[in-house]
């Protein structure tokens, strides 16, 4: 149900995704996170078109937290920052962190190599149903996302709103 | 050389690589005790992508394709260049991989069709792109043409499409720098023509129909010299560009102009 992958270009990392629905105590787990009993990125998964775009934030959130270049505190905060086509971290964090009404959370665990991490443990305490990583196109707010990336129609045309999305948020602290 | 043909798998990284520096000099990799200014240089390490293989080892970067977080991925690394001094170095190439970075996201903002950036690496120097599968470059594309015989007005065509979307990029302002027919893509199957611009490493902004105009001339260049007999499809490219762009006028003067001013053209009796 949940999808795991390694980083190519760390291979000590890898990054695990867990989707769920019907949530309904997503203020204890926002919480939770907050005080890293839950160490992981709660996301908000209508802003997530595909999961390639969260491989694509963790793997600029670890790229920076290796060479100590991170704008955020923790892994965890820089991965929901680098989702963001903004510089603005509070604005990142209302944007793709997930907030107390919410009933839909997809959870990011970067975990170390050799650390087993217990996704039981993790899954057993969000008050909602698992869903298989497949759902979450049904869950994308399409114009929304266009919305806040500031797509546009003509560059909509050479490519997927996936494509979109992913360029600025690989270009966006481009000097 | 032409990009997009791969070399086969990368077995262990051999020596360096014998290349001709910027300054002229030839660069040898092993040690030359009588050496002037024999430097050695270091090619960057290959990234450990599944499925990865070697595509180009050119002067400025080491191509690569292979999966990238699950998908089809370019990656470039910059060759960096021991004689220059490093802080210098290290501010060209970074300049250089943001100017590619910022092109790429001005081109496809713009509807310009151009490789999605996957990822940027300031410390290695290196940029993740999209791979487009099964491309073909234009270059290649042109030379099998040639040689089978038939199909000029395919050519025509694509010379039409080529003039248009260069049209476009010229009106975003953005000069690419470094045009020929090895950075046009045609994705599959080619004869829809659907172009995609590569390797905009030299691109840089402007607004000037010099640079522009200095942009159509370097193609013309490199079209004149790697494809004979393409006088006419390149003036087809000429004839849609100027259709297609409204500042198209004071662009092609110019390329008149520096076209008169040209290498080994002398006013001299």
């Amino acid at each position: 149900m949940e999808r795991t992958h390694r980083l190519e270009l760390f291979p000590d990392r890898s990054v695990t995704l867990l989707l769920f629905q019907h949530v309904k105590n997503a203020a204890a787990l926002r919480k939770k996170a907050i005080e890293g009993s839950i160490d992981g990125a709660l996301v908000n998964p209508t802003m997530i078109v595909d999961p390639f775009q969260i491989l694509v934030a963790a793997n600029k959130a670890v790229h920076l937290q290796k060479i100590g270049k991170m704008k955020t505190r923790t892994l965890n905060a820089e991965i929901i920052f680098s989702l963001s086509p903004s510089n603005n971290i509070s604005d990142a964090f209302k944007k793709f962190g997930i907030s107390d009404s919410d009933t839909a959370v997809l959870i990011v665990l970067v975990v170390d190599g050799d650390k087993t991490v217990n996704l039981a443990d993790i899954a057993s305490q969000v008050e909602g149903q698992q869903v298989s990583l497949d759902e979450l196109p049904q869950l994308t707010d399409t114009a929304k996302v266009k919305k806040m990336y500031k797509v546009t129609p003509q560059e909509e045309k050479i490519g997927t709103l996936l494509d979109s999305v992913v360029c600025r948020m690989s270009t966006k602290d481009v000097l | 050389g032409p990009a997009g043909a791969a070399m086969g798998d990368v077995g262990p990284v051999g020596p360096p690589v014998g290349e001709l520096g910027a300054a002229g000099l030839a660069v040898d990799g092993s040690e030359d005790a009588a050496g002037a200014a024999m430097v050695a240089e270091e090619p960057p390490a290959p990234p450990p992508l599944p499925g990865l293989r070697l595509v180009q080892q050119g002067a400025e970067a080491h191509v690569y394709r292979g999966l990238f977080l699950g998908r089809a991925a370019v990656a470039k690394l910059r060759v960096p260049k021991r004689y220059r001094h490093p802080a210098l170095e290290e501010r060209l190439s970074r300049r250089r991989m943001a100017q590619e970075a910022r092109s790429l996201l001005r081109c496809r903002r713009a509807g310009i069709p151009a490789p999605v950036v996957y990822f940027v690496d300031y410390v290695t120097n290196s940029i993740f792109l999209e791979d487009i599968v099964d491309s073909v470059t234009v270059q290649d594309h042109i030379y099998s043409v040639q040689k089978s015989g038939n199909d000029t007005s395919g050519l025509h065509k694509l010379a039409e499409k080529m003039g248009e979307l260069l049209a476009r990029m010229h009106d975003e302002d953005i000069i690419h720098g470094d045009l020929t027919t090895a950075n046009l893509l045609l994705r599959p199957p080619t004869e829809q023509l659907d172009l995609v611009l590569i390797d905009f490493g030299l691109s840089f902004i402007s607004a000037l129909p010099e640079d522009k105009g200095v942009d159509l001339y370097v193609l013309e260049k490199a079209f004149i010299s790697t494809h004979p007999d393409t006088e006419s499809m390149f003036q087809a490219l000429l004839k849609s560009y100027a259709a297609t762009s409204k500042k198209s006028g004071p662009v092609i003067k110019k390329l008149d102009e520096v076209r008169l001013r040209g290498r080994k053209r002398s006013m001299i009796g």
